[in-house]
């Protein structure tokens, strides 16, 4: 096949992203005809990603592993897989701002779609190239997204996620290219690569590796690059933030698990989640505000997910992957209700939550059962998450004689009951605490309940049927 | 019929009957709790009816395939449904039923959020049957964990003046336990397979099935709890991690000295009925959970570690004795003396023997009664004036005789007098501890825990009831004997007590053939 035809051929393979391509490029246009006030956008917004993930959806399911653009892209059903999680967080989002009636301008959408146009190049991909590129084009985009209020600490929060971020993504490009020196190869899926690897001496792959590592653990929020969250979780508007708490986490999962297919990454995974489990838990203490404590324990959760990427003999990282499909529901529920709250009783700081369970039972009783599936206790599917992602890890771990799980076994399941202490807070101020101020009106958002209610019903109903996500996720690993 | 499905899912409906009726309906909440547990008494009198006594083995089982998730490519959990009693459930599926019925009873003083109340009571309820019903170890544990959530709520929303901080630890402590039992589930899950399925699918199955992990034929080879080749962990053998693992777990529920310290401040803050509950049932848990998991799964490393577990069982009779003694607030009081008489839960299983096991279980039946009449008997006192302190009151038994006559019975039982049910519990596991290899001073300290029990009740008797009457003048008006809603509670529970003391037999008949095969 000569080049031209291999880059007609591969165009062919990736509609879903050429579906993006041009829903950005129609965006753009629109944008510059239309008012401020438009909703043009936002419908655009709506047809681009339900096609996309339409077309995700139905893309036949490649037996093997497919090689695009001469290795630059590498199409598999773990990248469909990842695609049709970004497109569903999509949805959530655009369920989200309608239903608060976010008056976004046609920017934002613009770089959701950045975003996921990113993350989609992101998760099929084995070449460093791609995955730099694809990487800053996520970035680029969540900065901006951040920065984008009017407020002072939107700004703030901007800079700082960039500074991070810019630090994460040097780290990480100095890694790449000191790969390329060793291997002389950007595709780490390559022989030439392994070769390489295997011929050199384990103590520098393994810095080099934690380098590389660097920028997608800035992207999945473990620490120790996790200094950015609080301050970007407090300021950013909220449906943003819940996609990006989301999206660009699981393409960072997936290029972990690619990594360590190719790469021992054992030992720098072990400390970073040690770290993430202790710096998570133990900072989420001594939060009063709701968002920023969502943002804490999202560095526990991230350390938790890691943990199914621990490899032994035969792990396939299974666990990651199931928690991930359970944390999709699990964190855009939890900021769906961050922004309920909000609603009701017009800040994000606990100690207001107080009474509002007995003014709107339904909001207190799915405060409960998200907190509760965060934690990880039964009946929720967040407990089932734990359950196999631990037994994943002591399953292989055991048969290949590596008792240093057991020791993150007990350790993860031990910060697990810390965080009881500050997911029950939010419950106990809802339902427990009686109200101070008897001001506030009552107002029964009759659509805004029912969805919440939804979140909840399915954290419930995935934990007495998880046969579902079960089945889905191994028919993407084998 | 599915008669033991209908223990989980009668309280499960009555709750969602209370949060479907609207607020007006406020008054009914208490009755259909009571109805429900009353329908429930009736469905454990059936069962107790149609249990085989001769047949050591799980009963009246149901069985229903649940979740089979794949763990990677060559693994399955597999997780059932499965129900079932034998005779060491069924005592406390019993004890369940009439604490539950007192406790509803004593429920309809709550007049605060009723409809929170009453549906968290019933689901409190469910959790403790499914716990107490479930064959599979995992639908155990989730009946475990969920049983947390409504216990927390209760105690934090109806309880006394420190609530917040006394749920709270409630809370975290019982959670690490049971986080210590789910490490344990996971390496006991993976460590035997279930060979029937794992040639049908073709991969390994992992099944959570009591029966199956019981039985060591299932152990796959090498595995983490493999007997012939221990694995050692930090130089000792995977079992006996795992047997220490779950001692702490359930100790912290039972409670134990030294994971006790939950337990007075929950205790003191929790409102009557939820008192009740706690001591009378959820730290019976403890002790079942010991004996269904630790003992039936890991018998090597239990007899192994059968020392241990009597001194555990020593250290808290004499521990709790001796705080017992220095506490001025009844409730603390009662609150020492439950860990103390736990304590003997403890010796009786150390001693592996017949005696032993069936005093244990005894006990537990026993304990569960009695401090469900001590809690009862103090909110007596705390409902009618506000104060709890032993020094406030003296003279009682001239203002109150039926009150006393009643605490008369349950001090008298708790510290062991000879035809109430205490005496047989704590006669039976001294016995045991005394016929089995145990050093004979262990068992011979525990008698020591009497001597100070009767010291402390003794005392409290006499400080509070003999002498002339006397207490703070705003007290004195409010200070009647039992109205009639006490005298049934209090006085079904003394029946019960004298009964039980009167003939033991009614009790071991049940627990004997069971507790015989785990003897095995």
């Amino acid at each position: 096949m000569s080049v031209l035809e291999e880059i007609l051929f591969s165009s062919t393979q990736i509609l879903p992203e050429w579906i993006l391509f041009f829903g950005i490029l129609t965006m753009v246009f629109v944008i510059s005809f239309t008012s401020k006030e438009s909703k043009l956008p936002f419908y655009i917004f709506c047809i681009v990603i339900v096609l996309y993930l339409y077309s995700v959806i139905i893309h036949p399911a490649t037996a093997s592993a497919q090689k695009l653009y001469n290795g630059l892209i590498h199409l598999d059903k773990l990248s469909q897989f990842i695609k049709q999680l970004v497109g569903i967080s999509a949805i959530i989002f655009m369920v989200h701002t309608r239903l608060f009636s976010y008056n976004y301008s046609g920017e934002v959408f613009t770089l959701i779609l950045f975003v996921i146009l990113g993350i989609s190049f992101m998760s099929m991909t084995t070449h460093f190239m791609t995955l730099f590129v694809s990487l800053e084009l996520v970035s680029l985009s969540s900065y901006v997204l951040v920065a984008m209020g009017k407020a002072k600490k939107n700004f703030e929060a901007g800079i700082k996620y960039l500074i991070f971020g810019a630090t994460a993504s040097a780290i990480m490009l100095f890694g790449i290219s000191l790969f390329y020196g060793i291997s002389h190869s950007l595709d780490f899926s390559s022989e030439t690569f392994s070769n390489a690897i295997a011929a050199n001496h384990s103590g520098a792959i393994q810095t080099v590796s934690f380098m590389v590592l660097g920028g997608f653990l800035f992207k999945i929020a473990a620490a120790p690059f996790h200094n950015w969250v609080a301050d970007v979780y407090e300021s950013t508007s909220t449906p943003v933030l819940s996609f990006l708490s989301f999206a660009p986490k699981a393409a960072g999962f997936v290029i972990i698990a690619r990594l360590t297919a190719y790469l021992n990454l054992n030992a720098s995974l072990t400390i970073v989640i040690l770290l993430s489990l202790l710096v998570g838990n133990l900072a989420a203490l001594w939060q009063n505000d709701f968002k920023r404590l969502l943002g804490y324990s999202g560095i526990a959760q991230a350390g938790f997910m890691l943990v199914g990427l621990i490899k032994f003999n035969s792990t396939d990282f299974y666990g990651t992957f199931f928690y991930l499909a359970t944390y999709l529901p699990i964190t855009m529920g939890s900021f769906f209700l961050v922004d309920l709250i909000f609603k009701k009783s017009g800040t994000t700081a606990i100690p207001s939550l107080a009474g509002l369970g007995k003014k709107y039972p339904i909001l207190g009783i799915n405060t409960v059962i998200i907190m509760v599936a965060l934690v990880g206790l039964p009946p929720t599917v967040g407990f089932t998450a734990k359950l196999v992602v631990f037994s994943s890890l002591a399953d292989t771990a055991s048969t290949s004689g590596n008792y240093l799980f057991l020791g993150l076994l007990i350790f993860g399941l031990l910060n697990a009951a810390i965080s009881i202490y500050y997911y029950l807070k939010p419950a106990y101020y809802i339902l427990v605490k009686e109200s101070t101020s008897k001001s506030s009106y009552y107002s029964y958002d009759f659509l805004l309940s029912l969805v919440l209610s939804y979140f909840g019903f399915i954290l419930i109903y995935l934990f007495l049927a998880p046969d579902f996500i079960s089945e889905w996720i191994m028919g993407v690993l084998h | 019929m599915e008669i033991l499905s209908s223990l989980i899912l009668l309280p499960l409906a009555g709750a969602l009957l209370i949060l479907l009726l609207p607020k007006v309906y406020k008054t009914s909440y208490k009755w259909i709790t009571l109805i429900t547990q009353i329908l429930l008494l009736i469905n454990v009198f059936t069962v107790l009816g149609i249990f085989d006594k001769q047949n050591p083995e799980y009963q009246l089982l149901e069985h229903s395939e649940w979740i089979r998730i794949s763990l990677g490519s060559k693994s399955i959990l597999s997780i059932d449904y499965i129900l079932g009693v034998d005779g060491l459930s069924i005592s406390l599926v019993a004890l369940s039923g009439i604490v539950f019925l007192i406790a509803s009873i004593s429920s309809f003083k709550i007049v605060y959020r009723e409809k929170t109340y009453f549906s968290l009571f019933l689901l409190l309820t469910a959790s403790v049957y499914g716990c107490f019903l479930a064959v599979d170890f995992f639908l155990f544990f989730v009946f475990f964990e969920f049983m947390l959530l409504p216990m927390y709520f209760l105690i934090g929303i109806w309880g006394g003046k420190n609530r917040a901080y006394a749920s709270l630890k409630f809370f975290i402590y019982t959670f690490a336990g049971s986080v210590l039992i789910l490490v344990v589930m996971i390496c006991m899950a993976i460590s035997s397979q279930d060979e029937f399925f794992s040639s049908e699918y073709n991969r390994l199955v992992y099944s959570f099935d009591f029966r199956m992990l019981k039985d060591s034929a299932n152990l796959i080879e090498n595995a983490l709890l493999s007997i012939k080749n221990p694995t050692l962990i930090f130089g000792l053998p995977a079992r006996e991690l795992m047997f220490f693992l779950l001692l702490i777990g359930f100790g912290i529920k039972m409670p134990i000295v030294p994971f006790h310290t939950w337990l007075p401040d929950a205790h003191v803050e929790a409102p009557t009925p939820i008192s009740v509950i706690l001591a009378g049932i959820l730290l019976k848990i403890g002790g079942y959970g010991v004996i269904r998991v630790a003992y039936q799964i890991l018998p090597d490393a239990s007899v192994k570690y059968a020392i241990l577990i009597a001194v555990l069982g020593l250290v808290s009779i004499i521990y709790g004795a001796l705080n017992a003694l220095n506490q001025t607030d009844l409730k603390k009081m009662i609150a020492y003396s439950s860990i103390s008489h736990m304590g003997f839960v403890f010796i009786g299983i150390a001693a592996f023997n017949s005696i032993g096991f069936n005093g244990a279980v005894f006990q537990m039946f026993s304990h569960g009664i009695l401090s469900s009449m001590l809690f009862l008997l103090v909110g007596v006192i705390y409902d009618r004036t506000h104060d709890r302190d032993i020094r406030s009151f003296s003279g009682l038994a001239k203002r109150m005789p039926i009150y006393t006559l009643m605490v008369a019975v349950a001090f008298f039982g708790s510290l062991g007098l000879p035809s109430l049910s205490g005496f047989i519990g704590e006669f039976l596991t001294l016995h045991g501890g005394f016929q089995s290899d145990l050093p004979k001073g262990i068992p011979a300290l525990g008698i020591i825990g009497i001597v100070l029990s009767a010291v402390y009740f003794l005392w409290t008797f006499q400080r509070m009831f003999f002498g002339e009457f006397s207490t703070k003048e705003e007290y004195k008006l409010s200070l009647k004997d039992l109205n009639k809603q006490e005298m049934v509670m209090l006085g079904a529970l003394a029946i019960l007590t004298l009964l039980l003391g009167i003939i033991p037999n009614l009790l071991i008949n049940y627990t004997n053939t069971t507790l015989l095969d785990i003897l095995k």
